[in-house]
């Protein structure tokens, strides 16, 4: 896993959709435009001094677009969580392309909140979102039509609007159904710029649940954002090793302690930028976050980015952004299939290179294959006992009993005891998972947090007694749970390597080793001192990130991440099974 | 004096006169009515009238056809019409989706998007309906340059009640239907060319002449229709038409609405059409006063500019009509809340997430303080599978299913595999809201049955273009007529 980054292994990104033609037009958008784009930002500003409410605000932006023509409404929204209700309104324009039957479309969007986080407002996306609406409805050669939102907040008003558009709104949401609406959604933009002025534009792509949008999206934003708009795309909000020379310190990829050779070797410097992407990319991935508005679209098959402007002292503005917004749609708009030639798995390394998913994915199946192997060893292994015949063991009373000099035979391999064990530490699981989802949870988490985890640590050691021990005749449960375990954790990973490689390889990482080498031990303190580590492995998060377990359980009550139903009833009790391999026998 | 006759006979050819051309009259007309959202809609009718004619009887189909000499009608369409004895016939080519709620009902009727046909013909054992109708369009999407041959049989059905006959009953023959959509279908200059020269002055002279194809497919939407109905007392007349909706407010440089003919049309009127009976540009007069046009119209006739391009009194040729708004700096668009133009707004949508399944649901609003009942068609292609037991219908989250009566719905047959169509004949009370919802099924297609048309194969697996539904149909019932 760590050769991910090296540079060898990745490969140059390309356009594969001949279609596509970027970079190919002759832009309109002119500084006429940025005098529009000026203007809204002014009022925007006027609305942040008299901190306007969230309803006063989508007034303003629906008159703004009706001003302009188009179909424009509001959509008030509120989602019942159990921290409590969250609300807000939305609002979006559809621009009906001329001659076009409005059966696709294309999104153009910003939200309120920028990404840059500190409440920072995203009023420059938010003015280039209502100029670009004023300049596109000039032109007739849209063949798709463009939907404008301006969504509340950060995350949550885009994904009420898109669950209303799409018609599959979930039981906690209220909201009214969409007055006006297009076609399929094809491509959105999310424009994210809140500094003064931007010297790269930011690429962020991972989606909800590790999906990723088609690469030929970021290929052809890539191209247009050199060659029309002339500003170098970044991956995240990071910049390359050689862009980043007269950049602040916290810029590097090395922290300071890192000696100075090292720091500044080109190829170490470029292992170390590529290692951050990576590690980033896997990051948003692994806990099935999105790394932007856009992320909340690919569960519709709506090919998505954020484009964050860098913030720097310049030189880049509305005349860049707008420029590349619009030939970017226009690349877009050439299509008559949805995306599908590019990759939809792949991991960015930089701005031109990725790996396809056949070098990076073989890293965690191997884990997953070692894993398998393991566990049908094991299986193999309880299946047998060495029995020492009584001439052999008299002769040499301080020899060890050599598996050599003794018979092997078949025993038996009684497995519902395991199962038993398998099946009660998932119930668990998802009885904790209710109770962590649940009121009480979100009221009292610091009380309730370490409660649960000290009961989830103490049920199984007191269960243990209840399961039929097996006698000589049979194998030990241990060994049959080990190998069950070992088993189904090795299909876990593999199967989630193909749904989100990123989870995948964090599983064969945090389950591999352990998993693997769990025994029982003949001395109780060791059994119970590992027994505690493996409570930590599985449930340890209870206590240790309280932060992360907030975000967690939002994100799935709100956005539908399964990510904390994952750990909750499919990874803890997979580490809680190794961790009872421990005490049995005891 | 061997000469005179010759003479005669070439002073007649010369002058133009339609009284060389007994029983055929062709006039023209073209209406502009500016819209409220700063478009102008333009609708362009050309009606050649085939005095005492009468459609060809299907039982003679057998036997020789009289003789075809047409002056002004166009051979070419009119040889189609007797070859497959078509006693109605109606075909729209449109681009673009019209917008009811700030357009209104447009003036020539079949706005839906693509290409659609429907014919009347008389049943007959020497050559069956189906036969004809094959024949028809595969004549037609010769003539037309577009994709009608593949209006097969997936796409055909028979929908009496939404799609009557027009004009008079013939008695000769029990009459059929047929009546099929390709919403895919895209129109351009290649359907135009065509179109024009099915005109006696073609598009050299007359209202004609202003048709030209960079501008008409600029506009925001444009269509063409051929129509052609027999009335008993008149006799079979075809009528051409041509509506565009152009955008004054995107094309100006100023954003502002004012229009004239050379800024619409990048032509003028050089000449008028000599064999025309009658030719005029009538415009429709907004009802706020604060508007100028030029030339002055001699009087209002109900909101109405008429000018006569045959008589020279009011209109000299060539010119140009303008009108524009002297007090407007820049055109303002209206803000909401607009009062709806039409008595229903329909609103059609498909949600779902995957390409298997979803839900299609129409919305109706009744905007006008009466009860109104219409009737819906919905036809919809062989390889789509709506469930009619998930049929809903809520006002404002209420079911009220007893608001839908006379539910037809014909399941395509897996032998022929036929069409389905369902027709919904609803009521809807005053000022309010009307959800259906109805679950359906994208059926897997093989990949041989595909559908390929001229230019693209549209419906190709995975490629989830939003077409999926042709356009459905609306017959309003007022209640006067219950």
């Amino acid at each position: 896993m760590l050769l991910i980054p090296i540079p060898l292994l990745s490969q140059g990104t390309y356009i594969d959709e001949n279609a596509l033609q970027p970079a190919q037009v002759n832009t309109y958008w002119n500084w006429g435009d940025v005098h529009t784009a000026d203007l809204q930002l002014y009022q925007l500003d006027g609305i942040r001094e008299r901190n306007l409410t969230s309803e006063q605000r989508a007034e303003f932006f629906r008159t703004e677009f009706s001003k302009l023509g188009l179909a424009a409404s509001i959509q008030n929204y509120s989602f019942s969580t159990s921290k409590g209700t969250v609300s807000g309104n939305n609002v979006y324009a559809v621009m009906s392309s001329p001659r076009a039957a409005g059966t696709e479309a294309m999104v153009i969007s910003a939200s309120w909140l920028s990404r840059a986080g500190h409440g920072a407002l995203n009023l420059r996306g938010t003015s280039t979102v209502l100029s670009l609406a004023a300049f596109f409805k000039d032109y007739s050669l849209w063949a798709k039509d463009i939907i404008f939102i301006i969504s509340d907040d950060y995350l949550h008003g885009m994904h009420a609007w898109l669950n209303a558009y799409h018609g599959t709104i979930p039981s906690n949401l209220h909201t009214d159904p969409l007055e006006h609406t297009s076609g399929v959604i094809w491509t959105a933009l999310n424009i994210d710029y809140s500094s003064h002025s931007f010297s790269h534009l930011g690429v962020f792509h991972e989606g909800l649940n590790g999906r990723l949008p088609n690469q030929d999206l970021i290929n052809s934003f890539r191209l247009i954002s050199h060659y029309t708009g002339g500003v170098p795309m970044t991956v995240y909000d990071h910049l390359e090793p050689s862009d980043s020379v007269d950049r602040l310190p916290e810029q590097s990829a090395f922290p300071s302690w890192v000696p100075l050779f090292i720091q500044q070797s080109p190829q170490l410097q470029q292992y170390g930028y590529r290692m951050r992407n990576v590690v980033r990319h896997i990051g948003y991935q692994a806990r099935g976050m999105c790394s932007g508005v856009h992320g909340l679209m690919h569960q519709f098959r709506i090919d998505a980015i954020t484009l964050f402007a860098v913030p720097a002292d310049g030189p880049h503005g509305f005349h860049a952004l707008g420029r590349i917004v619009e030939s970017t749609l226009r690349t877009m708009n050439n299509l008559l299939e949805r995306l599908h030639a590019s990759f939809f798995f792949y991991i960015l390394t930089s701005p031109g290179t990725f790996m396809k998913i056949g070098m990076f994915l073989p890293s965690a199946i191997l884990v997953s294959v070692a894993m398998l192997f393991k566990g049908l060893g094991e299986w193999v292994t309880a299946g047998w006992v060495c029995e020492i015949t009584q001439a052999s063991s008299k002769g040499n009373e301080t020899e060890k009993p050599s598996p050599t000099k003794g018979t092997w035979r078949n025993r038996r391999r009684p497995l519902v005891s395991a199962l038993i064990v398998v099946v009660i530490t998932h119930v668990l699981g998802v009885l904790v998972f209710n109770l962590v989802c649940s009121r009480w949870f979100a009221e009292y988490p610091s009380f309730l947090a370490p409660a649960i985890f000290a009961v989830v640590s103490v049920i199984p050691p007191m269960l243990l007694p209840l399961l039929s021990a097996n006698g000589p005749e049979a194998a030990p449960t241990s060994m049959l749970l080990k190998a069950s375990n070992l088993c189904l954790a090795s299909t876990v990973i593999s199967i989630m390597s193909l749904l989100n490689f990123s989870l995948a390889a964090m599983l064969a990482i945090t389950m591999g080793v352990p998993l693997a080498t769990s025994y029982t031990s003949s001395s109780t303190v060791t059994s119970r001192l590992r027994y505690a580590g493996y409570c930590m492995l599985g449930w340890g998060w209870l206590v240790l990130v309280p932060g992360e377990v907030e975000s967690a359980i939002w994100n799935w009550e709100v956005l539908g991440v399964w990510f904390a139903p994952f750990i909750c009833i499919v990874y803890a009790p997979l580490v809680m099974q190794a961790a009872i391999v421990c005490l049995q026998g005891l | 004096m061997r000469r005179t006759p010759v003479w005669i006979f070439l002073a007649c050819l010369c002058t133009p006169s339609f009284a060389l051309y007994p029983g055929e009259i062709y006039r023209e007309d073209l209406r502009i009515q500016p819209l409220r959202d700063g478009r102008v809609s333009t609708t362009f009718s050309f009606v050649t009238v085939l005095e005492g004619a009468v459609p060809r009887n299907p039982m003679a189909l057998g036997q020789v056809d009289e003789s075809q000499h047409y002056a002004l009608f166009p051979l070419t369409l009119g040889q189609i019409l007797r070859e497959h004895a078509i006693t109605e016939l109606h075909l729209t080519l449109n681009a673009g989706r019209w917008n009811y709620d700030n357009w209104g009902h447009p003036h020539e009727a079949g706005v839906g998007t693509g290409a659609e046909l429907w014919a009347w013909m008389g049943a007959s054992e020497i050559t069956t309906v189906d036969e004809r109708w094959s024949g028809l369009r595969n004549a037609l999407s010769g003539l037309f340059c577009a994709s009608l041959g593949s209006l097969d049989s997936r796409r055909t059905l028979s929908p009496t009640v939404a799609f009557p006959l027009s004009g008079s009953t013939p008695t000769f023959a029990p009459h059929e239907l047929r009546h099929a959509s390709l919403p895919s279908e895209n129109v351009c200059t290649e359907n135009l060319t065509p179109f024009l020269k099915l005109l006696p002055c073609k598009s050299h002279a007359g209202l004609a002449s202003l048709l030209n194809p960079q501008k008409v497919f600029d506009a925001d939407w444009h269509g063409m229709g051929i129509h052609v109905i027999w009335k008993e007392d008149t006799g079979v007349e075809l009528k051409l038409t041509l509506q565009a909706v152009f955008n004054p407010v995107r094309t100006s440089t100023g954003k502002r609405r004012d229009w004239n003919l050379q800024l619409l049309f990048d032509r003028s009127i050089e000449r008028s059409c000599p064999v025309a009976s009658s030719s005029s540009i009538t415009v429709i007069l907004p009802e706020e006063k604060d508007y100028q046009i030029i030339p002055e119209y001699p009087a209002h006739v109900d909101g109405l500019a008429i000018y006569d391009l045959s008589s020279s009194s009011n209109f000299t040729i060539p010119s140009n009509i303008a009108m524009s708004w002297p007090s407007e700096h820049s055109f303002q668009y209206p803000l909401p809340p607009l009062t709806p133009v039409t008595p229903i707004s329909v609103k059609r949508t498909i949600h779902g997430t995957t390409q298997t399944r979803g839900i299609l649901s129409v919305s109706v609003t009744n905007n006008s303080p009466q009860e109104i009942s219409a009737g819906y068609l919905e036809m919809v292609p062989a390889l789509l599978t709506l469930w009619m037991h998930t049929l809903k219908v809520e006002i404002n989250s209420q079911i009220r299913s007893d608001l839908l009566s006379g539910l037809k719905y014909h399941p395509p047959s897996p032998q022929s595999n036929d069409r389905l169509s369902p027709l919904d004949v609803a009521s809807c009370p005053h000022n309010s809201t009307k959800d259906h919802a109805r679950n359906f099924h994208r059926g897997q297609q093989s990949f041989s049955e595909i559908h390929r048309t001229s230019t693209r194969c549209d419906e190709r697996l995975g490629s989830t273009r939003g077409r999926v539904f042709p356009a459905p149909s609306i017959v309003s019932r007022y209640p006067s007529e219950l």
